[in-house]
C-alpha cells in the first residue's frame, strides 16, 4: 500500500493533469462549435451537442492520450453522438443531387458576367444563400467539406472522426465540393439565365 | 468581355488535388509549372481558392458566451 505522503502527491499530480486537460479542451470550444454548428441543422441542435460532447470529455479525459491530436479527439466524440441521438436528417435516397464537373460555377458565372474576380462572387453570393447551399449537401458529403474545409482536419484526421477510409473522405470532399458548387451556380446564376 | 477560354484538361486533372496539398513532389511540381504557363488554369486557381475562402467565412458562426459559460460550468469540480 503506497505510502500516504506518496498517495497524496499522485492525487495531486492527477488534479494538475485534470485541469490542464480541462484548460485545453476549453480552449478548443470555437473550433468546435464553428464545426458542430453545420454539422446540425439549427443553432439549438449545435449548442445541445457541443454541451453532450464537452460533458462527456470532462468525464472521460483519461481515455485521452496527451501528445495526440485533442481536437480530433473531441470531433470524433462529437460525430458519435450526432448519430447516436439520431439527429442526423434520414439518409439521402438514392437519388443524389446532380453534380457537374469540378469548375461548373466558374464557367456559369465566367458565361453570364464575363468576369470573375473575388467581388464579383462575394456580391452575387449572400452570407445566407450559401449556408443554405451547405445545408443542401447530403450529409456523408457535408460532414467531409464541414471537417476539412471550415474545420480545418486534415483527410488523415477526418478519416479517424467519421470512421472512413481516407480514400473515402476525398472521393466524398470531391463530390461535395461538386454538389455545393452546383447548388451556388443556381442561387447565383439561376435566376438570369 | 473577353473570349472563352480553349478548356483545358489538366485543369480538372490536377489543380483540384493541387489545391488539397494532395500530390507528390513530382506531380506537385508538374502543377505549378503547368499553372505558370496556362491562363485558363491559372483564373480557376484563383476562382476556387477565393470561393473556398468565401465558403469558410460565411459558414463559420461564433458560439454565444452563454455556451462557453456553460461548458466551463462542466468542469470538474475542484475538491
Amino acid at each position: 500500500m503506497a505510502e500516504p505522503e506518496t498517495e497524496a502527491r499522485r492525487l495531486a499530480s492527477d488534479a494538475r493533469d485534470r485541469v490542464r486537460f480541462e484548460e485545453e479542451v476549453l480552449d478548443l470550444s470555437d473550433q468546435v462549435y464553428r464545426v458542430a454548428r453545420r454539422l446540425v441543422p439549427t443553432r439549438e441542435e449545435a449548442e445541445d451537442l457541443v454541451q453532450e460532447t464537452y460533458a462527456r470529455a470532462f468525464r472521460s479525459w483519461r481515455s485521452y492520450t496527451p501528445g495526440t491530436n485533442l481536437r480530433a479527439w473531441l470531433m470524433r466524440i462529437l460525430t458519435n453522438l450526432n448519430i447516436d441521438r439520431g439527429r442526423r436528417e434520414q439518409r439521402t435516397p438514392d437519388t443524389r443531387p446532380m453534380e457537374e464537373g469540378d469548375y461548373f460555377l466558374y464557367n456559369r458565372l465566367e458565361e453570364t458576367s464575363g468576369t470573375n474576380d473575388e467581388e464579383r462572387i462575394a456580391e452575387r453570393l449572400s452570407q445566407d444563400s450559401i449556408v443554405d447551399a451547405l445545408s443542401n449537401v447530403p450529409h456523408d458529403f457535408r460532414d467531409a467539406i464541414v471537417l476539412v474545409d471550415i474545420g480545418d482536419f486534415s483527410y488523415q484526421d477526418a478519416a479517424q472522426i467519421l470512421d472512413i477510409p481516407i480514400g473515402t473522405v476525398m472521393s466524398r470532399l470531391h463530390r461535395g465540393r461538386r454538389i455545393l458548387k452546383r447548388e451556388l451556380a443556381e442561387t447565383a446564376v439561376g435566376e438570369e439565365s | 468581355m473577353t473570349g472563352f477560354d480553349t478548356i483545358c484538361e489538366k485543369c480538372e486533372e490536377l489543380l483540384q488535388p493541387y489545391l488539397d496539398r494532395d500530390l507528390d513532389d513530382s506531380e506537385r511540381r508538374e502543377a505549378e509549372s503547368h499553372l505558370e504557363g496556362c491562363g485558363y488554369c491559372q483564373r480557376r486557381y484563383h476562382f476556387e481558392t477565393s470561393l473556398r475562402r468565401i465558403v469558410r467565412s460565411a459558414c463559420s458562426e461564433e458560439m454565444s458566451p452563454e455556451l462557453k459559460a456553460k461548458l466551463a460550468s462542466l468542469r470538474t469540480p475542484l475538491s
